[in-house]
């Protein structure tokens, strides 16, 4: 069994370049580091169209995404998109019932918020996220769902242009 | 001194890293982990229709009084022709035909396809029909009344050139000077006419030169900022957006939008 005992010869490995690297990447990670958490939502259908916005999405507590599929609300599906395709286009004032009732409740718990005053004021703030290649016409009926129900302030997510 | 009198007789040791490795080994993944490579940002929304809310009520009011002076510049949005208007008149319409980059896996496709509304292309190896998820970017090129495509020349920075009346140029010689389209228009005296592109009018392009020329003249407009922008039914979302953007570069920050009626 000796064989498997180790022999005494001190061995020491140079790993200062490995350090160099480490130390390059520890910085180059650092810098890109952000504290605010990423708010998008991953869903298979769902890319952002690409724009030179700059403005940096604020904190917000309801996120509406639009799939070629499906609308979710905070993640959580809530109507096929078709449902909402399937609204006549003539209707002058569209509402999709399902996200409405859901927005309501949504804004429901706003106000009792501002009741007990853990906010200062209803924002009716909202970010959309939309797939790149939605019709206006979805987005318009989701853009007045929302409206109905309070939710006035609506932004929507897009990707940042990294090339000039 | 004396340090150094010390230390001459001493061997040369190693540091010890394995501490120093060991926090790297926990706070890269940590940090790679939790990185960002795509950043997302926001673009701000007014709806145009609001309703059921009494702040909405009042500005609606005061815009009643003071519409003569109101500019209500509008971009009207179809599958192909962009249309402004300000002052309840309209200017010349913008024709464009659609062109769309597809980028696909099979056969390393990378082609730009003409848009007909209503239906997909094909692949142009396999003939298999594309699928809207592989259009990468949609290209409006700016018709003339032949429908012809139109040319302009383009810095390497891609930035449109045009003349001093914000006509956009189509050829250009030494000595000329011309402007490219940023905001405010950087003046350029041409020395090498080799080093501008000629390229199809981007519809985008002459939008935001269109939308700059009408801010310069109308600056004290009491709605200086506003646009709303008004699209049919089939337009796509991806082309609100850069269109969006194109408003945005030329100073008219709060866009609404809404939907024209047909």
């Amino acid at each position: 069994m000796g064989r498997f005992r180790r022999k005494k010869h001190n061995a020491s490995m140079n790993i200062t370049s490995l350090m160099d690297v480490l130390t390059i990447m520890l910085l180059f990670l650092l810098k890109n580091y952000s504290a605010d958490g990423s708010i998008l939502t991953n869903a298979d259908n769902l890319v952002l169209p690409n724009s030179e916005s700059k403005k940096k999405p604020t904190e917000v507590n309801l996120q509406i995404a639009v799939t070629q599929d499906m609308i979710l609300l905070d993640n959580q599906p809530v109507v096929p998109t078709e449902d909402a395709r399937n609204i006549p286009q003539e209707e002058a004032d569209p509402i999709i019932i399902k996200l409405e009732e859901r927005l309501k409740v949504c804004m429901a718990q706003e106000h009792e918020m501002v009741r007990l005053g853990a906010l200062n004021a209803v924002q009716g703030k909202v970010i959309v996220q939309v797939d790149k290649n939605i019709d206006f016409d979805v987005l318009f009926k989701i853009m007045n769902t929302c409206g109905k129900s309070g939710y006035n302030n609506m932004n929507f997510a897009v990707m940042e242009r990294d090339d000039g | 001194m004396a340090n150094k009198l010390k230390m001459n007789g001493a061997e040369a040791t190693d540091v010890d890293l394995k501490v120093f490795m060991n926090l790297m080994v926990v706070l890269i993944p940590m940090l790679i982990v939790s990185a960002e490579f795509a950043s997302v940002a926001v673009i701000d929304i007014k709806l145009p229709e609001l309703r059921g809310s009494n702040i909405v009520d009042q500005q609606k009011e005061k815009s009643d009084e003071n519409r003569d002076e109101k500019l209500l510049l509008t971009a009207i949005i179809t599958d192909s022709v962009v249309t402004l208007g300000a002052k309840g008149g309209f200017m010349p319409s913008l024709f464009y035909q659609e062109y769309h980059r597809y980028i696909s896996k099979d056969g390393n496709l990378d082609t730009l396809l003409e848009y007909t509304p209503g239906k997909m292309p094909t692949h142009p190896h396999t003939g298999r029909e594309l699928t809207v998820h592989e259009r990468f970017e949609i290209y409006l090129y700016a018709l003339d009344e032949n429908r012809n495509v139109l040319k302009s020349l383009y810095t390497k920075f891609g930035e449109m050139l045009t003349d001093a009346d914000g006509v956009p140029v189509r050829n250009v010689n030494a000595g000329d000077t011309v402007f490219a389209l940023t905001n405010p228009r950087r003046r350029i005296i041409v020395t090498n006419p080799g080093e501008f592109d000629s390229k199809p009018l981007s519809a985008y392009d002459e939008l935001k030169n269109r939308l700059m020329k009408i801010k310069e003249r109308y600056r004290d407009a009491v709605d200086k900022d506003d646009i709303i922008i008004a699209a049919e039914n089939e337009v796509i979302y991806d082309k609100i957006v850069q269109i969006m953007d194109a408003a945005r570069s030329a100073e008219f920050p709060n866009i609404s939008i809404s939907k024209l009626r047909g």
